[in-house]
């Protein structure tokens, strides 16, 4: 057998152990991103679950939305460098989904009251009476969030979140001091949708 | 440590707002193999289209006249720029959930601003295909002529299609325009809004 041939068939199994080498890489890379997307999904599914509320009021559409913001976080995390915290990133991502909702979104819209009583969970407390109280005052935070202008929503949720500063302002491009103004503003407008203010 | 009683009492309030929706994670994992599917197939089909469309240019090549010639040129042209759009679509610029709200909101702007620019473009492009076929047709009419007055009837049903297509296309893209123009005023005024400019004017509920 010619030398020539010989050493063509190195360089092929050569080149067949490297893909089978990048296949593996690969194959093992993205079992590593299924597991980071299902313990960001166990960690902050429910975080993302209240974002999309802020956004979405009809229960199967902010189902759909819920969805979509995971979707997104999924194909985002190919590209997550740890550049921000993770918490950063899921939270940037999910209200990037929620804004392009906005726009994206069709009335009608079905009203609060009729969401509260279909679908809100048990509350455990014994005494009723403080129940429907508790009960009442939910549904009012949720109704005056869902009446802020997009931004301060944004800055409102977060804030419940229990985000700080520095995350608020690198969720949302702005400097910190920036937040503590808007926030400042944002608080009063909430206070003024609850009534709480004359 | 100043104590925000207030600000406690929403969280606690807020914390049991909603909770995932049932089955979330299957669903969503589902989601995600159907669009990994999706992407697989639309690729797939992109290619065969592709080669198809390049077979039927040279086809089309080989024909005699001036006309064969132009399809395959124009086809080809075609061809290459869906498939340089189809890559710039699909860079990473163009998907920038990742990013801060504002930087997501900034080039959502540019974006749809792009899309609008693209629309007049595209609009003036009709037109200039119009008068290019207008002079195709001039030139080819020693060849074209004679195929009129033999059947003159299939070129009058063509030529009456041609012109009834024409408002139709222009009056899907002015709505498309419409349309968008609405969008870039909703993004001016996140915008506006994140800058801090009449932010109590522009309230938007959800429910």
């Amino acid at each position: 057998m010619p030398l020539r041939l010989l050493l063509q068939m190195r360089d092929a199994d050569a080149a067949t152990d490297r893909f089978a080498r990048q296949v593996t890489i690969v194959n093992e890379s993205r079992r590593a991103l299924e597991q980071q997307f299902d313990r960001i999904l166990g960690e902050y599914g429910a975080a993302i679950a209240r974002l999309a509320f802020s956004y979405e009021a009809v229960a199967s559409v902010r189902e759909e939305l819920v969805q979509e913001m995971a979707l997104a976080i999924w194909q985002g995390l190919a590209h997550f460098r740890g550049e921000c915290s993770e918490r950063t990133f899921v939270y940037r991502i999910a209200h990037n989904r929620g804004l392009s909702h906005v726009w994206k979104r069709r009335p009608p819209h079905q009203p609060l009251q009729e969401i509260e009583e279909s679908e809100q969970p048990v509350d455990p407390r014994p005494h009723p009476e403080e129940q429907a109280a508790r009960t009442d005052q939910r549904v009012r935070l949720m109704s005056a969030v869902q009446s802020l202008p997009v931004t301060y929503r944004q800055m409102i949720v977060l804030m419940l979140e229990g985000l700080s500063h520095a995350e608020i302002a690198e969720v949302m491009g702005i400097t910190e001091n920036n937040v503590a103004v808007r926030l400042n503003r944002a608080r009063k407008t909430l206070k003024d949708a609850l009534g709480e203010r004359p | 440590m100043i104590e925000d009683r207030e600000l406690d009492t929403w969280r606690e309030q807020w914390s049991s707002v909603a909770e995932p929706p049932a089955e979330f994670q299957s669903k969503v994992q589902r989601r995600i193999k159907s669009q990994d599917r999706c992407f697989v197939l639309g690729n797939v089909l992109t290619v065969i289209a592709f080669v198809g469309i390049l077979l039927f240019a040279l086809y089309m090549r080989h024909q005699s006249s001036r006309m064969g010639t132009g399809w395959a040129t124009g086809l080809c042209l075609l061809v290459f720029v869906s498939a340089a759009y189809r890559v710039w679509v699909l860079r990473r610029t163009w998907r920038p959930q990742t990013q801060s709200t504002r930087a997501f909101v900034e080039l959502w702007h540019k974006r749809v601003a792009a899309r609008i620019r693209l629309l007049r473009i595209s609009i003036y492009v009709s037109l200039g295909w119009i008068i290019v076929c207008a002079a195709l047709t001039a030139a080819n009419w020693t060849v074209i002529g004679q195929d009129v007055r033999a059947h003159p009837k299939d070129w009058v049903e063509v030529l009456v299609a041609c012109v009834l297509m024409q408002p139709v296309i222009w009056y899907w893209a002015a709505w498309l325009r419409r349309r968008k123009l609405a969008e870039l005023n909703e993004v001016k005024q996140i915008l506006d809004e994140m800058d801090g400019k009449s932010v109590l004017g522009s309230i938007d509920p959800v429910g």
